[in-house]
C-alpha cells in the first residue's frame, strides 16, 4: 500500500535520517529524545507554469499521499504517535520551480492538516523552505506538537537529500522528535519574569 | 568507548532514470559519533591498546543496527572511518581495518568478502561516500556502488565518525555485463 502510494505520489526517493543523542557535553540527557526526518524527492508538476496558475488541483492530488508516505515511516521508527512529542516540515523547491510551489505541497490542509492528525498534535507546524540546487542541507525547526511554546521542545533537526531536488523536484519533509532538547534549562514562559527595556534600564542604572 | 551519537539513514530509491524500481532499492547507513580514543595524546606509535577497547565494541553495535534499519537480507556493504581534524587519518583506519571491527557485519550478513571502506580528515558537516560491494564476491559488477553521507555536526576536532553501509541488493537499473563476459 504504502510502496504504491510512493509510486503514484510521484516519488522518485525517500531519505529517512534518525539521531539518537547518547552524550550532549559529555552527558546522558535526563530524558533521552529521538529525532527524525523522512524527505520525499517528487517531481514539481507546475515547472513551467506561470504565477497566473492555479495550485489546488495538483495539490489536493499529492499533498495527502506524501503526508501518508512520510508520517508511515516516521511512525514506524520513532514508535507511534504516542511518541512523537514535537514535529516540524520543510520543502526544498529546485531552481526550475517557485517558493510558492513548495508551499503549496506542505502549507495547505491537504498536507498539514493529515500530518497533524497522523502524529496526533494539535498546534500549528513551523516549517522551513527554501529553494536550492541538489545536495542542499536544510534545518527544520520543530516545536511541541500540541503546546508549542514548551519551550524545552524548540529544537532542530538538518535535512539533506545528496542527489534532490533536481531543477524539476521538489523535497518534501516531515520531522519529529520524541522528546526535548538534550539539557533544557533556559526556563518556560510560566516561570519567566516580566521583562521590558524599561524594567532592564532600571536594573543597570 | 565513549559515544555522543548515532545516526540512522535509510534511502529508498522508487523510481531510477524514470522508470520504476520494484521493489524499491534500499540502502542504509549506521553511524556512531565516538570520541576519538588518542585525542589529545600526541604521536601514540602503539595503537593496540585504543584499538582493543574500542574495534569489536563500535562494530557490534554498529552491524547489529545497520542490518535492522536495512529490514531485508544484505547484498552488499561497506564502511566508514571519519576522523575529526584534530586525529590522524590512522585513527580511524585503526578502528575499521581490523577483524575486530569487521567480523561482526560479516557475521551479521552472512558474508565472506573483506568490507570496501572509505578513510577521510574533514570537519563536522563534511561529506563523504561509502563504496559498497558484494558480500561474498566483490568482483559481482551488479552491486558496485556508494552512498553519500553528511553528518550535520560531526565530527567534531576530537571525534570519530565510524559508520556501516548495507544495500539489500545491487545498483537501481544495474544493466553492465558481467566481469566474467570480458575476459
Amino acid at each position: 500500500m504504502t510502496e504504491r502510494s510512493a509510486a503514484t505520489a510521484g516519488i522518485r526517493k525517500i531519505v529517512h535520517y534518525q539521531e539518537e543523542i547518547l552524550l550532549e557535553n559529555g552527558t546522558a540527557p535526563a530524558v533521552p529524545a529521538v529525532r527524525a526526518t523522512v524527505a520525499a524527492v517528487v517531481s514539481n508538476p507546475w515547472v513551467g507554469t506561470g504565477p497566473d496558475t492555479d495550485l489546488s488541483p495538483a495539490t489536493e492530488r499529492l499533498a495527502p499521499q506524501l503526508a501518508h508516505v512520510l508520517t508511515d515511516r516516521l511512525l514506524e521508527s520513532l514508535g507511534g504517535a504516542e511518541q512523537v512529542e514535537a514535529f516540524g516540515k520543510a520543502a526544498i523547491v529546485g531552481t526550475a520551480g517557485e517558493i510558492e510551489h513548495a508551499g503549496a505541497l506542505i502549507h495547505t490542509p491537504y498536507f498539514g492538516n493529515l500530518v497533524r492528525e497522523f502524529l496526533e498534535g494539535s498546534s500549528i507546524i513551523c516549517f522551513a523552505d527554501d529553494r536550492a540546487e541538489a545536495g542542499q542541507a536544510l534545518v527544520v525547526p520543530m516545536w511541541h506538537k500540541t503546546h508549542a511554546a514548551t519551550r524545552s521542545h524548540y529544537q532542530t533537526i538538518t535535512t539533506r537529500v545528496s542527489d534532490g531536488p533536481r531543477a524539476d523536484e521538489i523535497v518534501v519533509v516531515v520531522a519529529a522528535s520524541t522528546g526535548p532538547r538534550p539539557h533544557p534549562r533556559i526556563g518556560d514562559r510560566a516561570t519567566d519574569p516580566t521583562v521590558t527595556s524599561a524594567i532592564l534600564e532600571g536594573a543597570s542604572a | 568507548m565513549s559515544t555522543r551519537k548515532i545516526v540512522t539513514i535509510v534511502e529508498e530509491i522508487v523510481t531510477e532514470g524514470g522508470r520504476p524500481v520494484e521493489p524499491a532499492a534500499r540502502v542504509a547507513v549506521v553511524a556512531a559519533i565516538i570520541a576519538n580514543p588518542w585525542d589529545g595524546q600526541g604521536f601514540v606509535e602503539d595503537l593496540n591498546p585504543g584499538i582493543e577497547a574500542t574495534a569489536s565494541d563500535v562494530g557490534a553495535l554498529l552491524a547489529s543496527r545497520v542490518v535492522e534499519a536495512l529490514g531485508a537480507p544484505v547484498e552488499a556493504f561497506g564502511k566508514a572511518a571519519i576522523v575529526g581534524l584534530d586525529g590522524e587519518i590512522e585513527h580511524g583506519s585503526a578502528l575499521i581495518h581490523t577483524l575486530k571491527f569487521g567480523d561482526h557485519f560479516r557475521k551479521a550478513a552472512s558474508a565472506t568478502t573483506l568490507l570496501p571502506a572509505v578513510e577521510k580528515r574533514g570537519p563536522a558537516g563534511v561529506v563523504f561516500d561509502i563504496p559498497l560491494k558484494h558480500i561474498t564476491d566483490a568482483t559481482i559488477r551488479s552491486h558496485h556502488q556508494s552512498i553519500e553521507v553528511r553528518l550535520a555536526d560531526a565530527p567534531h576536532p576530537g571525534e570519530i565518525v565510524i559508520a556501516l553501509a548495507a544495500a539489500a541488493q545491487g545498483r537501481p537499473q544495474q544493466r553492465l555485463a558481467p566481469l566474467s563476459t570480458e575476459q
